[in-house]
């Protein structure tokens, strides 16, 4: 699929293991995103995509394989080494600090920068999510859903990553909602920052990104183009009940 | 009247040695989860420290909190980044042990190292105090006061000021979360267990200089300060203020009652704790979780 022109991948993932006590979960999984590509992830419920998008930034530790970042491994690498080197995960249930104000969550985002431009993405990220402009004073926790996944969105795009994880971007919320989020989402990958955008709502995800991986009991079942996943026999019948 | 006076500000004299032991103990326990059973040894270190430094070096007692302050610190980082954080994820049941194991090893220290005998800390100006008319304000336990005061705003403005401060927050709140944005949680858990260590040792300081101390003293100080923060309730400083003065004065108060003695007063607060429980689980100025 890669020609020689083709830049390094941003993230790379060879025959990646990984599991709870439980038992394993992820078998061998084979993954690349190019800088500033959209890619999606999805698969059923239970299938590993939170798994998966655990390990990559450091929650959930690697059994074998190999992760790279740049050329660079970053296996098993901690998670505040990897949010260094960029990559930002926006967890399931959003997980914001809801007794504390929007303005300190976006704030946090930032924690490990020293720059002095930290006011200025604040701004940026307002800019992407107006509605958020008049609520930095208010608890987190006490927003609408919507509002609190632009907050985790923007507490991600504070880090500055090269690399963005989204998981479940969708749940719970209303398709007004989600089509203006996705929107803003692929505004900041025209921006160039890689996405990976994890899913269970597939037609969401494949509508948005260039590329595809599907997740099959914490196996790559099919990987490709957007397009052409979306247009796959399988895919259609399996999870858009076509 | 006066005696109501007298009462009032003996029992808020009190509660600043309660608020000094309560706002560490509290800090520890919401940030963390932990109910810090080894609290108590960790103020009668601090009380040593100034008792040492009082009678080698002959400092003035109050200038040795910030000398107790530091070597708790250090301690207390050592600790939960050595110990405690093996087991911050495991149930509370665990943590109970180990700071229960952790109480017995640091008394014992103390023990081998002080010995058993009461030691006291008095300066030139123990048992003077500031004289209103009928009304007698001993001059350690007003500074006393102050201090404790003081150390609460200090700690108010780490937590609510700082990025150190926005870090253990985060960590209370979401330690997943708190992950994903950077923070390295083995090192804001051993700040987090450092300053509640720190405080502890400034209270033991204080609490040198009003009673004489034992290596086994610090016991009650566990339980009060368990007591006080339940009263003013869990998760804010200010919350753990009004309880350690509440405490105080309810105690001065209990001591009044004709016929009753300081025994009776730990009855009387136990069950106000026990009643707040009961009717406002999240204490005086707390927030339901």
């Amino acid at each position: 699929m890669q020609n020689a022109s083709s830049p390094e991948p941003l993230l790379k993932v060879r025959g990646l293991t990984a599991g709870f006590d439980a038992g394993p979960v992820l078998f061998g999984i084979d993954l690349e995103v190019e800088p500033a590509a959209l890619v999606a992830l999805v698969g059923a419920n239970g299938a590993g995509k939170s798994t998966l998008l655990g390990v990559l930034s450091g929650l959930v530790p690697a059994a074998g394989g190999k992760i790279s970042l740049a050329g660079a491994d970053v296996t098993n690498e901690r998670a505040e080494s990897l949010v260094r080197k960029g990559v930002a995960h926006v967890p399931q249930g959003r997980r914001l600090f809801g007794t504390m104000s929007v303005e300190k969550n976006l704030l946090l985002g930032a924690y490990l920068r020293r720059d002095r431009e930290i006011r200025d993405d604040m701004t940026r990220v307002l800019d992407h999510f107006p509605a958020l402009k008049d609520k930095l004073p208010r608890e987190a926790g006490t927003l609408s859903g919507g509002e609190q996944q632009m907050v985790a969105i923007g507490r991600g795009m504070m880090a500055r990553p090269k690399l963005l994880m989204i998981d479940e971007l969708s749940l719970g919320l209303a398709p007004k909602v989600v089509d203006h989020l996705i929107e803003v989402v692929r505004e900041i990958n025209r921006e160039g920052t890689a996405l990976i955008l994890v899913e269970q709502d597939v037609l969401v995800a494949l509508d948005a990104a260039d590329r595809a991986y599907v997740l099959q009991n914490g196996k790559v079942a099919l990987s490709g183009p957007a397009g052409e996943v979306k247009n796959d026999p399988g895919v259609r019948k399996a999870y858009l009940g076509l | 009247m006066a005696d109501f006076v007298q009462l009032v500000i003996l029992g808020l004299l009190a509660g600043g040695v309660y608020v000094a032991v309560g706002v560490g103990f509290g800090l520890v326990w919401g940030v963390l989860n932990i109910v810090n059973l080894a609290h108590g040894s960790l103020v009668i270190v601090g009380g040593y420290l100034t008792w040492q430094l009082f009678t080698t070096l002959h400092l003035d007692p109050f200038l040795t909190l910030p000398v107790d302050a530091v070597a708790l610190f250090v301690f207390g980082y050592a600790l939960q980044r050595g110990v405690i954080n093996r087991i911050i994820r495991a149930p509370l049941l665990f943590t109970f042990l180990l700071t229960f194991g952790l109480n017995l090893i640091v008394v014992n220290m103390l023990l081998l190292i002080f010995g058993s005998d009461f030691r006291s800390v008095t300066p030139s100006y123990s048992g003077q105090g500031l004289e209103l008319g009928s009304i007698v304000i001993p001059y350690v336990r007003l500074i006393s006061l102050g201090v404790a005061i003081a150390l609460s705003a200090s700690l108010a403005f780490v937590l609510n000021r700082t990025r150190t401060g926005l870090a253990i927050n985060a960590i209370a709140a979401d330690r997943d979360a708190a992950q994903l944005v950077g923070i390295d949680l083995r090192h804001a858990y051993a700040v987090t267990y450092g300053l509640g260590a720190a405080c502890a040792g400034v209270a033991g300081g204080l609490i040198a200089m009003i009673q004489a101390i034992t290596p086994t003293a610090g016991e009650p100080y566990t339980l009060q300060a368990f007591v006080v923060v339940i009263l003013g309730g869990l998760g804010r400083v200010s919350a753990t203020v009004v309880g350690g003065l509440a405490f105080g004065l309810v105690e001065a108060f209990g001591q009044s009652i004709p016929g009753s003695g300081s025994v009776f007063a730990n009855a009387i607060a136990f069950s106000l704790m026990v009643l707040v429980l009961v009717t406002r689980p999240q204490g005086l100025l707390g927030r339901l979780r």
